[in-house]
């Protein structure tokens, strides 16, 4: 190495002009191929990291992009599947209480007592509690005409329709209404079972459009 | 003048651009003290936090946001742009034309720099890390770039022979593609901003850019040309070079996307650019290759661009490192990921470019530096400041990294433990805006003995270089 | 490639052009054109535009810099101790910041995460605990006395006065009232809730997922 004599640390002397400079990096890559097959071991080695690195990243891509789906946040999920806008999991109760307190609330009060003669009660209530086919149908179509809740007898009932159905009053959707049923079947001291959303759709299914119900027809259900 | 300009070191490009060059290497390192200073308030505020800030011109987001934007726009911009014109000049191998661009563009480059550092003091900032400049300067910033890179363009096209070097590809890289960036960035964010988090992906890429189509090709530019100047050596693996500066060109802007780990943006997005941080690994690998004979070679250059290199090499490697999501989970939102971009533009990039001012200054004045101690204490004390600043805010991190992932550990107990090594931050900024100091003290004498053309004692000669061999095969 | 001048040139602008296309135009066909979501539950959809004073405020927050310690993105519950800290129920989603001018997601948490500042379960600051940091500072945090009016009360005191006591308190007779700045900011602050469902922020089945996604 042709190294400067001195070290000033003023002068950092050049070792090479410029043309040289440009002349011999140039020769480098102007280099014809190695005819003599003696391939130096470096740029060789160099080649395969290289295309081990482009492996490597192939494969991570591969693995963690998620499918390049714009809905996939972590990167170890599955896209969500189209239409399945309702994959959160919201608890009945939950639901059910805010729909509860959204329309019910108004008649039936928030303690589920309802306002003694005009009215009835659903905390306790035998309708609450007793036979599902009976309260969902209930429930989403309404009722008219008199009714007896815990042994008092209410004249003339106004129960709206609430489920999705022809001339509801809310609209409400099966699972909120599943959800509301729930609510109101497990506050207050009430015990029963929890009311799904499919058994809300069949009913409604099997029902079709139909008008509010009277007491009677209520009372033929199992 | 008894400058010994006759001399063959000292070349028509040098004179003809002395002092357009000058003014751009002097604005840089004036501005790198004036980022010190700003980058030292905003440190002593991450322990004190109640320091200067009930002025609204020194809260920190505001103090934060002008040391960085003085930084790069201020010290590498200026600096970089200056010894990538040299560069490309030198090895064109006529003097630059359209240098009075230049000296215009440098002008009101620096204008609006001020101008928008008040208004970032005052309110205006973009809120875009990197892109901080209020929208008044941005259109200004873009022509006065235009302006001073015109001539570096007209050099690489009006050059004397067909062959071409490293060096120049760096440099062309990083004046041609700034201004599209530039332009993409401001457009997409500033004028017809992109909706949500389309915004910071897109300053994610537009900080990527930064770094590695603009600021990291200039800083290589000149240290592919510093070392074989120095070292009189062919680059071993030179034939790699092509590739790796393509693999940089390509893929760099396609790791801005690992800040944003766990984000709110879909996860293809920081897992494409961990895969493009894998894939640039062999970019930073080359480079140490090709310019590994600078470990072994005497002089400020050499060893300035020896620890550059290092740290070039290490960034790029915790890049990938931290870009895993197990890692991330640590590093990310912490200090550490401020120290790994520390080590990339203070290790990186400023190293490489204070090895080739110390090159190119004798080169473009025609005498020798005023003051060997200055030198030599400038070295002493950057290397210094740079690993205590590195290092402590990579601690620092990782403290508080861990801590943050406890939820039990209340921010009153991490800012507790965080603290000594913030304080060590604060004064490698302490020591690191000295350094910064005696080099523009010592570049301000050496321009000013050119100006006097007083005498030096012990004048030093340049000698006259010799001529590289190509290797034989 | 790199003798000839042209394909240099035109080899730097594919290379720019395909990481501009990539990520930012790719990101932007992709997330451009999301839309808020429409809650059944609720009834109502989200996100919701933040109110007038709120938008406001968010410049205030843009300008100071608030960023610079504080981010404003949840990770998800498994990734980090963001939910731990009561930060927020699920992980933030692109759909969180469709309304928002300029999102101020952070890099860094000297501070805690503002994400779901108003949302947070049990203790969510109100505007008088948010002004009086911000007014007197802490250990953790910076004052910001300029955002504040140190003033002699004439006549009525005023109503939005901070109530500061011992050493803190104005000098008799003043009063230290928050500016219009002070009071988007708070109002912005306590604008911040994101405890509203998205489907895509609660993935189902990662395990399932990552055994398809690499045989895809």
């Amino acid at each position: 190495m042709s190294s400067p004599s001195n070290h000033d640390p003023r002068l950092d002397q050049a070792a090479a002009s410029d043309e040289s400079l440009l002349a011999a990096h140039e020769k480098v890559l102007g280099k014809q191929p190695d005819e003599k097959a003696k391939y130096k071991l470096l740029p060789l080695n160099l080649l395969f990291l290289f295309s081990g690195l482009i492996f490597f990243a192939g494969t991570y891509l591969n693995r963690y992009s998620g499918l390049f789906d714009s809905h996939v946040f972590n990167e170890n999920a599955l896209p969500t599947p189209a239409g399945a806008a309702t994959a959160v999991k919201v608890d009945p109760l939950v639901l059910g209480k805010k729909q509860y307190e959204a329309i019910c609330i108004n008649c039936h009060q928030a303690n589920g007592l309802g306002l003694a003669g005009t009215f009835p009660p659903l905390a306790g209530s035998e309708w609450v509690t007793g036979s599902e086919e009976r309260l969902i149908r209930l429930v989403v179509y309404g009722m008219t005409g008199p009714v007896k809740v815990k042994g008092v007898e209410y004249s003339a009932a106004a129960m709206p329709t609430i489920g999705k159905v022809k001339d509801s009053a809310y609209n409400l959707s099966d699972e909120k209404v599943a959800a509301v049923l729930t609510y109101i079947r497990h506050e207050w001291g009430n015990a029963g079972a929890g009311i799904s959303t499919e058994q809300v759709a069949a009913i409604r299914a099997k029902e079709g459009d139909r008008k509010p119900y009277v007491q009677d027809e209520l009372l033929k259900l199992p | 003048m008894s400058s010994p300009s006759n001399n063959a070191e000292v070349t028509a490009v040098d004179t003809a651009g002395r002092w357009p060059l000058l003014l751009l290497l002097a604005s840089g390192l004036s501005w790198l003290v004036i980022s010190g200073v700003l980058a030292l308030v905003a440190s002593i505020q991450l322990h004190s936090p109640t320091f200067l800030t009930d002025c609204a011109w020194f809260t920190h987001g505001r103090v934060s946001a002008m040391a960085e934007t003085s930084f790069v726009y201020g010290w590498a911009a200026n600096a970089g742009l200056g010894l990538g014109l040299w560069i490309l000049g030198r090895l064109g191998g006529s003097p630059l034309r359209a240098l009075n661009w230049s000296v215009v563009g440098a002008l009101f480059w620096n204008a609006g720099l001020t101008l928008g550092l008040i208004g970032i003091a005052t309110g205006d900032a973009t809120s875009f890390s990197l892109l901080q400049l209020p929208r008044y300067v941005q259109p200004l910033m873009v022509a006065a770039y235009a302006a001073i890179g015109v001539s570096g363009i007209l050099a690489w096209n009006g050059r004397r022979t067909d062959g071409t070097h490293a060096a120049q590809w760096y440099a062309v890289a990083a004046l041609f593609l700034f201004p599209w960036l530039l332009i993409a960035a401001q457009s997409m964010l500033l004028w017809s901003p992109v909706r949500g988090v389309l915004q910071a992906v897109t300053a994610g890429w537009y900080v990527q850019g930064v770094f590695t189509l603009w600021l990291a090709p200039l800083a290589l530019a000149a240290a592919y040309y510093v070392v074989p100047k120095t070292t009189g050596r062919v680059y071993p693996s030179y034939e790699f070079a092509p590739l790796a500066f393509w693999t940089l060109i390509f893929v760099g802007a396609f790791t801005g996307g690992r800040h944003l780990i766990g984000g709110p943006v879909p996860a293809w997005i920081p897992t494409l650019a961990n895969a493009a941080c894998s894939l640039l690994l062999f970019h930073y690998l080359v480079v140490v290759l090709n310019l590994r004979s600078v470990f072994s070679a005497a002089g400020v250059a050499a060893r300035f661009i020896s620890v550059g290199l290092i740290a070039y090499f290490v960034s790029g490697s915790l890049d990938f490192i931290t870009s895993f999501r197990g890692v991330a989970l640590v590093t990310q939102f912490t200090y550490f990921a401020q120290a790994q971009q520390q080590l990339a533009v203070y290790g990186g990039i400023s190293l490489l470019l204070f090895g080739a001012i110390y090159f190119a200054v004798p080169r473009l004045t025609g005498r020798a530096w005023a003051s060997g101690a200055f030198v030599q204490g400038h070295m002493v004390l950057v290397l210094l400041g740079v690993a205590l600043l590195v290092g402590s805010l990579g601690l620092a991190g990782w403290i508080q990294g861990h801590a943050l992932n406890d939820a039990k550990v209340p921010f009153s107990a991490i800012a507790a433990s965080t603290r000594p090594w913030l304080l060590a931050v604060t004064a490698a900024h302490g020591i690191l805006l000295l350094a910064n100091l005696l080099l523009l003290v010592n570049f301000a004498r050496s321009v000013y003995s050119v100006c006097c053309s007083c005498s030096q004692a012990g004048e030093l000669a340049f000698r006259q270089p010799s001529t590289m061999e190509a290797p034989t095969s | 490639m790199i003798k000839n001048g042209f394909f240099f040139f035109v080899g730097l602008l594919v290379a720019f052009v395909i990481g501009w296309g990539g990520i930012a135009l790719g990101s932007h066909k992709q997330l451009g054109a999301l839309a808020p979501y429409f809650d059944d539950g609720e009834g109502s959809s989200f996100p919701t535009r933040p109110q007038g004073v709120a938008a406001r405020g968010q410049l205030v927050y843009a300008d100071l810099g608030c960023a610079s310690c504080h981010t404003q993105q949840v990770r998800r519950p498994d990734f980090g101790s963001d939910k731990d800290r009561g930060w927020g129920e699920r992980q933030s989603v692109a759909r969180d910041y469709i309304h928002q001018g300029r999102p101020q997601l952070g890099s860094l948490r000297v501070g805690p995460d503002l994400t779901n500042l108003a949302g947070r379960k049990p203790s969510a600051p109100d505007a008088e605990d948010l002004l009086k940091l911000l007014y007197t500072g802490s250990a953790l945090h910076p004052s910001y006395r300029f955002l504040f009016d140190d003033r002699k009360i004439v006549g009525q005191r005023s109503e939005s006065a901070l109530r500061l006591l011992g050493s803190l308190a104005p000098a008799p007779g003043h009063e230290v009232v928050p500016t219009e700045r002070a009071q988007t900011l708070v109002a912005y602050l306590l604008s911040l809730n994101t405890s509203y469902e998205f489907p895509e922020a609660r993935p189902v089945a990662p395990a399932v997922a990552a055994k398809e996604g690499a045989h895809k």
